[in-house]
């Protein structure tokens, strides 16, 4: 019995374990979770990414400086006359300096008030209201629907390299890939709207008139969005999955174990490869979030891209300004996201390399 | 307590099975009958022949110890034993074990005898082992896979390989990660996992190479000890012929997928017959050598397996080669119970050089 001798401390760990945070003691809890790697990690970045959205913010307000044309010009109208521009200018406030004018943009922000957009007057708080949930709706059905497609293709092609599913999958996915995505919905539309007649070619039905058509006016614009990504994805675990089958040992040790090729797959080859995925997914929310300007454009969809865009052609400095704080500050959480997620899948983060 | 008791069901299982163990010298028949294998990897046009007939047995209780430098095949004989060759590889030839030809079995069969008849352990225990996957769930698969077991119990029986292999606290390790643990403990898991279903062959691929001195010795005694307990046979692949010599009961040394030189390890190391092996022996720098002077190297490279020359594939590096060596020597027991393949083979005083005289 000599080796089950254990320390009292090393006992004293695993019982702390083994009740998990339901343990009684909310001292001992807290205590966990400030020893937590995950909590520590998620400090630790939080406490990069916050100065971070700071910059940003900063330097998207002087990007905005820097655009040509007079927003005071704008809401006056083209025939104002020299005294009314000026007037505008000083009731929007735009004859102070730049940092007076962004410190108190800042503070705005903080406390919930966005500005209003120069060229409808409504808030950009209510106008983030109706843009946002579709921008949102899109890439996060586009998000997952690029997943769902691309983990069994990858994992059939990995199967038997070189075999018949895997050339199938490489060539289609290679084709599909080679297309980018603003012509891939204009094939889309031409296919399933003009010639089928099976979906509606442009425009958003809100949730609100019902699941189906709401869906139905999403299918194309996601579909377009999803597909090239998926090709990505699929090629790239692929790739990851056949090298881990061929040069790990650990692989060589399951399979002496007799375990099956799918299993094997799966279990043991899919694991590893999910950290190169993850990376490369985190990446492209950021790309995600790009695409959609185009494609809300082609299918008409009231989205943050299309107010962006709309923004951007009537120098409408508050509503560019919040559109795209948001699409940086998207790419940065995607990004913290993808370091917690390490962390959760790869026990070598979790529980640190001791 | 309830894992005492198991620990005596343990005890008991090795108690039963160290019958056939003392009974193996000599009695016991063949468990692994390997003939005539060969392996070729055929790439871009060009054919590798990295085994070219190979023939051993090995019986129960008994070790094997195959020798021979990088790219001699040896790797590649025994993972074709367990069907881990690549699809490219083409395997000819027969070897059986315990009756069960494994040359040409299709997948399902194989998956089958691995890990259930035969087990494996690996060089590197810092990559055989998944990074992401606990020491119990790479056991417990491994226990589960060939016997219908429940979580618990497969958890328990995992504990008791645990215990087998001495790794201290097992009950501990079953939730830890493989970056947890020193190569030394990874190997002893590596280990627990071959042995989960009680193997009639276990084969170790370098299994102690890329650990240090210390942990070597321990692992090959755990291993020399697990093997008296359980009376299975083992085929240990190493370059080190001083581990071969301590460890192994017989050693066939291999040169360019061929065996050169078989015999009892006694046998052989006393009365070394082929050029190749004594190279070799003569490579492993001596305390009594004095310091600072060159070790003796074998001399040349290993040959071009994808151009093998006609005769004898040591020629190019042989020291006594003569005219008679381009028709190739045959692997026959020339002596007693040790077999070499070579015209010339060494005198019993080690010196190759009195064959050169006799060149015609």
């Amino acid at each position: 019995m000599s080796g089950a001798t254990t320390t009292p401390a090393a006992e004293k760990r695993t019982r702390v374990t083994e009740n998990g945070p339901a343990g009684e003691q909310p001292e001992g809890l807290r205590a966990r979770l400030a020893g937590s790697p995950v909590l520590r990690l998620v400090g630790r970045r939080l406490m990069i990414v916050i100065p971070l959205l700071f910059v940003v913010s900063a330097l998207v307000f002087l990007l905005m400086e820097a655009l040509p044309g007079d927003p005071a010009q704008i809401r006056a109208g083209m025939d104002a006359s020299e005294e009314e521009v000026e007037a505008v200018r000083q009731q929007m406030g735009l004859d102070r300096p730049g940092h007076e004018r962004y410190l108190s943009w800042l503070g705005g922000a903080l406390t919930g008030d966005l500005g209003s957009s120069v060229v409808s007057g409504r808030a950009v708080t209510t106008l983030l209201g109706e843009r946002l949930p579709v921008t949102l709706q899109m890439a996060g059905m586009a998000f997952v629907l690029s997943i769902v497609i691309s983990l069994p293709l990858a994992l059939a092609a990995a199967r038997r390299p070189g075999g018949l599913v895997d050339r199938f999958v490489m060539v289609c996915s290679m084709t599909l890939l080679a297309v980018p995505n603003f012509v891939m919905a204009l094939l889309l539309v031409l296919v399933f709207a003009v010639g089928l007649g099976m979906l509606p070619a442009i425009g958003f039905v809100p949730l609100a008139e019902g699941v189906w058509p709401n869906m139905r006016s999403m299918i194309l614009p996601v579909l377009s969005l999803a597909v090239p990504m998926a090709c990505f994805y699929a090629r790239f675990l692929r790739g990851d999955l056949v090298e881990q089958l061929n040069a790990a040992a650990y692989i060589d040790t399951a399979r002496s174990k007799g375990t099956g090729p799918w299993r094997i797959l799966w279990l043991h080859a899919f694991r590893n490869s999910s950290f190169g995925l993850l990376t490369l997914v985190g990446l492209n929310i950021g790309a995600l979030v790009g695409g959609t300007v185009i494609i809300e454009r082609i299918f008409a969809m009231p989205g943050m891209g299309t107010l962006m865009l709309e923004g951007v052609m009537s120098s409408d400095v508050a509503v560019v300004q919040t559109c795209v704080f948001i699409f940086a500050a998207a790419a940065v959480f995607a990004n913290l996201l993808v370091d917690v997620m390490y962390a959760v899948l790869d026990p070598r983060v979790r529980y640190g390399s001791h | 307590m309830r894992s005492g008791a198991r620990l005596a069901t343990m005890s008991g299982m090795l108690n039963a099975t160290r019958e056939p163990a003392a009974t193996s010298n000599g009695a016991a028949g063949p468990i692994l009958v390997v003939d005539d294998l060969r392996v070729t990897f055929s790439r871009h046009g060009r054919v590798v022949h990295a085994v070219n007939g190979l023939s051993y047995q090995v019986r129960p209780g008994r070790t094997l110890a195959i020798i021979g430098e990088s790219g001699s095949g040896k790797s590649v004989s025994v993972r074709a034993l367990m069907g881990l060759l690549p699809p490219s590889a083409h395997i000819e030839g027969s070897a059986r074990l315990d009756g069960t030809e494994l040359v040409g079995l299709d997948d399902k069969s194989w998956r089958a005898v691995r890990g259930c008849q035969i087990a494996m352990v690996f060089q590197d225990p810092a990559s055989s082992l998944n990074p992401t996957m606990s020491i119990g769930a790479q056991l417990i698969e491994a226990i589960r896979m060939h016997a219908p077991l429940k979580r618990r119990e497969a958890a328990q029986k995992a504990i008791d390989l645990l215990k087998l292999v001495r790794l201290p606290s097992p009950e501990k390790r079953l939730k830890q990660f493989p970056h947890q643990l020193s190569g030394g403990m990874r190997q002893r898991v590596v280990i627990a996992i071959a042995l989960s279903s009680d193997p009639k062959l276990l084969i170790a691929d370098e299994a102690t190479t890329a650990l240090d001195v210390t942990t070597q010795a321990q692992i090959m005694e755990l291993l020399v000890d697990i093997q008296e307990r359980l009376g299975m046979a083992v085929i240990m692949i190493s370059h080190d012929l001083s581990l071969a010599a301590c460890y192994a009961h017989e050693v066939l040394v291999m040169y360019a997928g061929k065996a050169v030189e078989h015999a009892e390890t006694r046998n052989l190391f006393s009365n070394v017959r082929m050029p190749y092996t004594k190279a070799l022996l003569d490579a492993i720098p001596q305390l009594s050598t004095p310091a600072h002077l060159q070790p003796a190297i074998v001399g040349g490279h290993p040959p071009d397996l994808s151009a093998l020359p006609e005769g004898c594939a040591f020629l190019p590096r042989c020291p006594s080669s003569t005219e008679q060596c381009r028709i190739e020597p045959h692997l026959a027991e020339h002596e007693p119970e040790h077999a070499y393949a070579c015209w010339h083979p060494v005198s019993r005083d080690g010196s190759c050089t009195g064959q050169k005289e006799e060149r015609p």
